[in-house]
C-alpha cells in the first residue's frame, strides 16, 4: 500500500524556506512556510521569514504586521528589528525605519547590514553625514559587497563629496568587477556630472570586460551623445535595445535619441518604473537639482486663486504628486483637502508619510480623470506635462473636472518655437517631452480654458544652468456648463 | 492470531513456528501460520500445499482458502487465483478480502461490470473499506464512467487519506471526466488548510501537470517531498517533470534521490542518464548507464541513450551499430529511429542518400492522424501569421542565427506566433517576445493539443526550430499546425524526411544545384547565405595573430566531441606533422570530465603526436570561450559534421576555418559562412586539399594577420550579419512558400519551380 506519511524535518525545511524566498519561488516557499507555521511554535527565525516572504509579494502591511507581533514576543531580536526597517523604509516610514534600524545596531553592534540599512537612512533623512558614517563602517566590513558600496557612494553624493563617490565606486569596480549595478552606477555617476569623457570611460571599460547589459549601453549612448559622437551612440543603443528589447526605460531613452519611432507618452511602466526606483532619493534629488516648481505654485495660487478668509479652498486635486512636494509647498495656505494620483506605489508611500494628503489614488491620470466624479475649485499638475507628448485629451479631462470658475495650474518645460515644432511638442534628449506655449495655448483654448498667466519660469537647474520652462494659470469660464 | 504482513522477521518466524510444531503443536491456527511464514520465505509450493491441505481438512474455515487465493495471486497464477477466490466465496461470501482481490483480478480481464457487483457487495457489507472503493472507481473508468468514477475514488480518499493512489487516481478520473480544473480548486483548498498533508500536494502536483501548468506542479510535488522526504513516488514525480521542464541541474539532484528511493528502477536511472547528457556529463552519464545489469542495457531507451552518449563521447560508429540494435530490437520505436537519425550526421563517411533514407524511416515511424482541411483565407498578398515552434528561442544556436532575422522581418507584412518551450528569459528570449505579436508556452501541451493551438491561432506558415531533437516536435508537424511548414535551424542536419514539411530554408552553399535529391522537401533557397549571426555584446575585442608573438603556429577546433571523428584526428595529425613546432587546442565541454580527455589523447598518441602538442580545454564561459580564440591562428572543421554557430563565432573572433564540406546539411555550415563573407577559398574539395590548405593558410603569417585585424568589421558589412537584408530576404522566401499554397487547389499538391 503506498501510504505516505508527513515526517517533515522542520530545521532541514527551514532552511530551504529561506533559499527559496531567496530564489523567488513563491510557490513553494508559501505552502512550506504554512507547513513550518503548522509544525512547531511561532520562533523570530520564521517570523522573519514569514515578513520577507511577504515583502517580497509587496504585502508590506502583512510583513508590518507579521514583525510587530514577533517583536511583542521577542523584543531585543535584531534581524527582526532590520527587518522590519526594510519595511518601514519600503512604506515611506523613514523615521520609524531608521529607530529599527538603529535598533538592530545597538542590539548586533556586528551586524554589518543593519549599519548599512541604517545609513541609506539617515542619508534619506538628509543627515548625509551620518549616513556616510554607517555606510563606511559598513563597507570597511564588507568591501566587496556592491550594495553597500552604492549605498556609500549614494550617501556621499548627497553629503556633496562628489569625488569620493566617485573613488567610492571606482574601487568597488576593482574589488568586485562582476558587479553589474557598480559599473551602471558610476557611469550614471559621471553622467550626472556632466564628466561624459569619464562615462564613456567607464562604460567603455565595462564592456571590454564582458559587461552586456541594456542599462549601460543606453548610458553609454547617452554619453556619446552629448559628446557628439552620434553616429556612435547611435551603435551604442541599438545595442542597448538588444540587450533590453521589452524594457521600456531603455526603450524611452532609445526613443528620446530618435533612433526609435517616437511615442506621444511616455509609457505609463515607464514613468512608474523610473519613478518606483528613484522615489528613495527623489526629494533630495530634485531639490539638489534646484526644483522650483512647488515654490512656483505657491506664488500663482497667491496670485491667482480666491483663497478663503476662513475655511478652506477645496478639494484640490494634485495630479502626477510624486512624493508631495506640492503639498508640503502650499501646506500653510488655506486650500484643501488635498487628493493626490500617481503611477508610482513608492512615490505614493512617500506622499502618504508626509500626510498632508486626504486621499491618494494610484492611477495614470487620464484613466483617474475620466471615471472620477468630483468637481475642483482648483486642479493642479507640476512637472506632468514632460511625461505626455499631445497634452490635448489630458487637458480635455482636466477641463471636465473642474468647477466653474476653477484653477488649472500645469508646469511645462518650453520648446522654442521653429520649423520642426509645428506639432507643439517633442521628446527631448533626456526623455522628457517640451511644449510651445503656443501649443499649451491653444489646447487650453480648444478645452474652453482661459488663460489667465504663462510665465516664464526657471524650474529647476540641470548642471548648475536653469532649464526654463512656463508656469500655466488657467481657467474655466464661471458661466461655463 | 494470524501472521500479518511484515510484522515479523519471516526467517525467524519460520523457524519458531518450525519448533512449535515440532514439539506437538498441530493446532490448524499455527499450522496455517507456519504455511504463511514459508510462503513469505519463498516457500511457496510448499505452502500452497500446507494451505490446501488444511482448506480440505476444514472445509468450512474461509481462511487457508483465502492465503492460498492469495498466495496463487502473488505467483502470478491469476486462473487458480480465481477458482482459489471463488472458492472463498462460496464458503464466505461476505469475506471482503476475496471480493475485492476477485474483482481486481476480473478488472485486469477488462470484466468490470462482474467486478462491479463484486465491490458494491464488498461495500454493502463495509463501506468504510477504501481499497474496494478504489477498485470499484478502477472499474467504472473502465466503463468509461468517469464522473461515477471520481466519486468512488474520493470515498476510497476520504477511508484512507494517506494512500496517495486514490488520490492520484482521483486526480485522473476528474480529468477523464472534464472535472479537472475544479478538482484542482479543491486540492489547492485542501491543501491550503492542511499545508502538512503530502498526498494532497503530490495529487495537486499531477492535476496541475496534467492542465499543462508545469511550473505549478513542479512547486506542489516540491513541497510533498519536503514533507515527505522518504516517501519514492513523489520524488519520481518530481525528479521526472523537472526533466521534462529541462531544469536539468534541479532534475540532476531530484532524479539521484528518485533512484535512493526506488532502488532497481532501470528507468529512472536512464532518466537519469539523459539529463546528465543535457548537463554534458556524458562519461558520467555512460558509466551510469554501464552500472546497470544487462537485461536492463537491452531495453529500447537504454540503448538510445547508449547511443547518444557513444556519438557524444567520439565513438560515431559505436554510436550508429548501438542505435541499429536499438531498432532491430523494435522496428516501429519512433525513439529507437530517432536516436539514428541524430548519430548519423557524425558519422565518417555518411552520405546524403544515407541520411534521406534514416530521416525517411524515422518520419514513416510518426503517428498518422487524418488532417482536417485549412480555412486559412488563400490570398497570396495579405499580412501573413508567421509560426515559429521551439523549444530554443532563448540563447543557443537557435538563437544566436536567428533572433536578427525575425527582428528584420517586416511587421506590417508579417506577424509571429511562438509557439515555445523551455524559454526562460535571458536577453535573446525578451527579443523573441518583444518581436512576437502572440507568445504561447506549449510545453505541457501534447500533440494534438499543440495542433490544435497552431490552427486556432490560425498559423499560415510555420517554421520549426526543433527538428528530432530532444524538445522537438515534429510528432506535431506530422500532423499539420499550418498550411505551409518550413523547417529551419534547430537539429538541422539534413532533411527532415517528412513529407509534411514542404520547404527546407537553405541556400546555395548548404544545398548547391545536384544535392536536392536527398532532400523529402522543397529547397527555399535564401539569396545569401541561409542564417543571419547576432554576435553577443560581451564578445572580446579581436587581439593580434598569436603565431606572431608564439613562434609557432596555433590550430584550434573548438566544436563538440561528437563532431570528431577517428578519421579527423588522422588528417589533424597530419598536419601536425607537416607544421613543424605546431599545436591544436582542442575545446569543449566533454573535456570537462577526465575519461574523454584521456581518450582523445591516447589516440593521438597512437598517432604519432606528441602530449605537449595537443591541448584539451573544457567548459568555461562563453564569453571566455569566446577570449580563447584570441589564442588561436587557424580553425580546423570536422567533417562530415562541420562548425555552425562556432565558426560564426570564430570569424567575428577573427579566425578563419579551414573546411571540407560533404553531402549532408551539416557537413556544409562553415561553406555556407565563408562563402557568405568572401572566403570561399577557405573551402576544400577533398580531403588531401583540406589538408594542404590548413599547411598553406598557416604558413603565410602575413595574409594570416591582415585577415584577422579586418574579419570582424567584414562580418558586420557582410550578408552573415547585415539583419535588415537577411530580414527581406527571409520575408521573400516565406512569401513564395505562401503563394504557391494560395495557387493551389484544395488539397492539390505539386511541385512548384524552385527559389531562383
Amino acid at each position: 500500500m503506498d501510504t505516505v506519511l508527513a515526517s517533515p524535518d522542520p530545521d532541514a525545511l527551514t532552511r530551504r524556506l529561506a533559499e527559496l524566498i531567496a530564489a523567488g519561488r513563491m510557490g513553494v516557499a508559501r505552502p512550506m512556510l504554512a507547513a513550518l507555521q503548522r509544525l512547531g511554535p511561532p520562533s523570530p527565525r520564521l517570523a522573519e521569514l514569514a515578513a520577507l516572504l511577504a515583502m517580497r509579494e509587496g504585502r508590506l502591511d502583512d510583513a508590518h504586521a507579521a514583525l510587530d507581533t514577533a517583536l511583542t514576543a521577542h523584543p531585543g531580536h535584531a534581524a527582526l528589528h532590520r527587518r522590519r526597517a526594510e519595511v518601514r523604509h519600503r512604506t515611506g516610514d523613514l523615521a520609524g525605519a531608521a529607530l529599527d534600524a538603529a535598533d538592530s545596531v545597538v542590539l548586533d553592534p556586528s551586524d554589518t547590514s543593519g549599519k548599512a540599512i541604517l545609513g541609506v537612512l539617515m542619508t534619506e533623512l538628509g543627515r548625509a553625514a551620518d549616513g556616510v558614517r554607517c555606510l563606511r563602517e559598513a563597507v570597511a566590513a564588507a568591501p566587496r559587497d556592491p550594495a553597500y558600496r552604492q549605498g556609500l557612494a549614494d550617501a556621499q553624493a548627497a553629503n556633496g563629496e562628489l569625488d569620493a563617490a566617485a573613488d567610492t565606486l571606482a574601487a568597488g569596480i576593482g574589488l568586485a568587477p562582476e558587479s553589474q549595478e557598480l559599473r551602471n552606477a558610476a557611469v550614471l555617476l559621471a553622467v550626472r556630472r556632466h564628466r561624459f569623457d569619464d562615462a564613456l570611460m567607464i562604460a567603455e571599460a565595462a564592456r571590454r570586460d564582458g559587461m552586456a547589459d541594456a542599462c549601460l549601453f543606453g548610458l553609454k549612448g547617452h554619453a556619446l551623445s552629448k559628446l557628439g559622437r552620434d553616429q556612435e551612440a547611435g551603435e551604442a543603443y541599438k545595442e542597448a535595445l538588444k540587450l533590453g528589447p521589452d524594457d521600456p526605460y531603455v526603450r524611452h531613452l532609445v526613443a528620446s535619441s530618435g533612433w526609435l519611432p517616437e511615442a506621444s507618452t511616455a509609457p505609463p511602466d515607464y514613468v512608474r518604473a523610473v519613478f518606483d526606483s528613484y522615489a528613495d532619493r527623489f526629494d533630495a534629488h530634485l531639490i539638489s537639482l534646484g526644483y522650483r516648481v512647488p515654490g512656483v505654485v505657491r506664488g500663482a495660487l497667491m496670485r491667482h486663486a480666491a483663497l478663503p478668509e476662513d475655511g478652506r479652498l477645496g478639494p484640490v486635486l494634485d495630479l502626477g504628486c510624486g512624493t508631495g512636494l506640492i503639498a508640503v509647498a502650499i501646506a500653510d495656505l488655506p486650500v484643501g483637502p488635498m487628493i493626490g494620483v500617481d503611477l508610482s506605489p513608492r512615490m505614493l508611500a512617500r506622499a502618504e508619510a508626509k500626510q498632508l494628503y486626504a486621499a491618494l489614488h494610484e492611477a495614470e491620470i487620464t484613466a483617474f480623470l475620466d471615471t472620477d466624479e468630483t468637481e475642483y475649485p482648483l486642479i493642479i499638475a507640476a512637472d506632468v506635462f514632460c511625461y505626455f507628448g499631445a497634452i490635448e485629451a489630458l487637458m480635455a479631462a482636466v477641463s471636465r473636472r473642474l468647477q466653474p470658475g476653477g484653477l488649472f495650474i500645469a508646469s511645462f518645460e518650453e520648446l522654442a518655437a521653429g520649423p520642426e515644432t509645428e506639432r507643439g511638442w517633442a521628446l527631448g534628449g533626456r526623455g522628457r517631452y517640451a511644449h510651445t506655449a503656443g501649443h499649451v495655448a491653444t489646447s487650453a483654448a480648444t478645452c474652453g480654458l482661459t488663460v489667465l498667466a504663462m510665465d516664464e519660469e526657471q524650474i529647476r537647474n540641470e548642471a548648475a544652468a536653469p532649464v526654463l520652462g512656463r508656469l500655466a494659470v488657467l481657467q474655466r469660464p464661471r458661466d461655463a456648463h | 492470531m494470524l501472521i500479518e504482513p511484515d510484522n515479523l522477521d519471516h526467517a525467524e518466524a519460520l523457524a519458531t513456528l518450525r519448533a512449535a510444531c515440532a514439539g506437538g503443536d498441530r493446532s490448524p491456527a499455527t499450522l496455517l501460520n507456519l504455511a504463511i511464514a514459508q510462503d513469505r520465505n519463498g516457500e511457496g509450493e510448499r505452502a500452497r500445499r500446507l494451505m490446501s491441505e488444511l482448506a480440505v481438512l476444514l472445509p468450512d474455515w474461509d481462511e487457508p482458502k483465502l492465503r492460498l487465493a492469495e498466495s496463487l495471486r502473488q505467483a502470478g497464477r491469476a486462473a487458480e487465483a480465481e477458482r482459489a477466490y471463488d472458492a472463498v466465496l462460496e464458503v464466505n461470501p461476505r469475506r471482503e478480502e476475496a471480493l475485492v482481490a476477485r474483482a481486481a483480478l476480473l478488472i485486469q480481464l477488462g470484466d468490470a461490470d462482474t467486478a462491479q457487483k463484486l465491490l458494491l457487495r464488498c461495500i454493502g457489507i463495509n463501506p468504510q473499506r477504501a481499497e474496494a472503493w478504489d477498485a470499484l472507481g478502477l472499474a467504472l473508468m473502465l466503463n468509461g464512467d468517469a464522473g461515477t468514477a471520481e466519486s468512488a475514488f474520493s470515498e476510497a480518499q476520504r477511508w484512507a487519506p494517506a494512500v496517495l493512489s486514490y488520490a492520484l487516481h482521483r486526480v485522473e478520473a476528474a480529468h477523464a471526466a472534464g472535472q479537472l480544473p475544479g478538482e484542482t480548486a479543491r486540492l489547492e483548498l485542501a491543501a491550503d488548510a492542511d499545508p502538512l498533508d503530502p498526498v494532497l500536494f503530490t495529487a495537486l502536483g499531477l492535476a496541475r501537470e496534467r492542465l499543462g501548468r508545469r511550473a505549478e506542479s513542479i512547486d506542489a510535488l516540491e513541497t510533498a517531498c519536503a514533507l515527505a522526504p522518504a516517501a519514492p513516488i513523489p520524488a519520481m514525480m518530481l525528479a521526472r517533470l523537472l526533466a521534462h521542464a529541462s531544469r536539468l541541474r534541479e532534475a540532476d539532484a531530484a532524479l539521484r534521490r528518485a533512484c535512493d528511493l526506488n532502488p532497481g528502477n532501470a528507468s529512472l536511472c536512464n532518466d537519469r542518464a539523459a539529463v546528465l547528457m543535457r548537463l554534458h556529463r556524458h562519461a558520467a552519464a555512460r558509466a551510469l548507464l554501464d552500472t546497470l545489469p544487462p537485461e536492463a542495457q537491452s531495453v529500447t531507451g537504454v540503448l538510445c541513450n547508449l547511443a547518444t552518449v557513444l556519438v557524444s563521447l567520439g565513438e560515431q560508429e559505436q554510436g550508429e551499430i548501438t542505435a541499429r540494435r536499438a531498432i532491430a530490437l523494435d522496428p516501429a520505436s519512433l525513439l529507437a529511429r530517432r536516436t539514428l537519425v541524430n548519430a548519423l550526421p557524425y558519422r565518417s563517411g555518411v552520405s546524403g542518400a544515407e541520411m534521406l533514407a534514416a530521416v525517411q524511416d524515422c518520419a514513416a515511424c510518426l503517428p498518422a492522424r487524418p488532417e482536417p482541411a485549412f480555412t486559412n483565407s488563400r490570398d497570396p498578398g495579405r499580412k501573413l501569421r508567421i509560426g515559429l515552434l521551439s523549444g530554443s528561442l532563448r540563447t543557443h544556436p537557435v538563437g544566436w542565427l536567428t533572433v536578427a532575422g525575425f527582428e528584420a522581418l517586416d511587421p506590417t507584412q508579417f506577424d509571429l506566433i511562438c509557439l515555445a518551450q523551455a524559454t526562460g528569459s535571458d536577453a535573446i528570449a525578451r527579443r523573441y517576445r518583444a518581436r512576437a505579436a502572440e507568445w504561447h508556452e506549449v510545453d505541457g501541451l501534447d500533440d494534438v493539443a499543440l495542433a490544435t493551438l497552431a490552427r486556432e491561432r490560425s498559423v499560415d506558415v510555420l517554421i520549426d526550430l526543433g527538428g528530432y531533437g530532444e524538445l522537438g516536435r515534429l510528432i506535431a508537424c506530422a500532423q499539420r499546425l499550418a498550411p505551409v511548414q518550413v523547417k529551419w535551424v534547430g537539429m538541422q542536419t539534413h532533411s527532415t524526411g517528412l513529407p509534411e514539411i514542404d520547404w527546407f530554408l537553405s541556400d546555395k552553399w548548404e544545398t548547391p544545384s545536384g544535392l536536392e535529391q536527398f532532400y523529402s522537401e522543397r529547397i527555399l533557397r535564401l539569396p545569401h547565405g541561409y542564417v543571419c549571426y547576432s554576435p553577443p555584446a560581451y564578445a572580446p575585442d579581436v587581439g593580434g595573430l598569436p603565431a606572431v608573438e608564439n613562434g609557432f603556429v596555433s590550430f584550434g577546433c573548438f566544436n563538440n566531441l561528437a563532431k570528431i571523428t577517428p578519421e579527423v584526428m588522422v588528417a589533424w595529425a597530419e598536419i601536425l606533422r607537416r607544421v613543424p613546432g605546431s599545436i591544436l587546442v582542442l575545446k569543449t565541454y566533454q573535456f570537462s570530465e577526465p575519461e574523454p580527455s584521456a581518450r582523445v589523447r591516447d589516440a593521438f598518441a597512437r598517432l604519432g603526436i606528441a602530449g605537449e602538442r595537443s591541448e584539451l580545454r573544457g567548459a568555461s564561459s562563453h564569453r571566455q570561450f569566446m577570449a580563447e580564440y584570441n589564442q588561436i591562428d587557424v580553425l580546423l572543421d570536422p567533417f562530415p559534421y562541420s562548425g555552425g554557430l562556432t565558426t560564426c563565432e570564430a570569424l567575428w573572433m577573427g579566425v578563419p576555418t579551414v573546411t571540407l564540406p560533404g553531402e549532408t546539411f551539416a557537413s556544409r555550415h562553415s561553406t555556407s559562412h565563408l562563402s557568405n563573407i568572401g572566403l570561399a577559398d577557405w573551402v576544400a574539395p577533398d580531403l588531401p586539399a583540406y589538408i594542404e590548405l590548413a599547411v598553406a593558410r598557416s604558413a603565410d603569417l602575413v595574409a594570416l594577420a591582415t585577415l584577422r585585424s579586418g574579419l570582424r568589421e567584414r562580418m558586420k558589412a557582410s550578408p552573415l550579419c547585415d539583419a535588415p537584408r537577411f530580414g527581406r530576404d527571409l520575408g521573400v522566401a516565406l512569401r513564395h512558400a505562401w503563394a504557391e499554397w494560395c495557387s493551389r487547389a484544395d488539397g492539390e499538391v505539386r511541385s512548384a519551380p524552385l527559389l531562383p
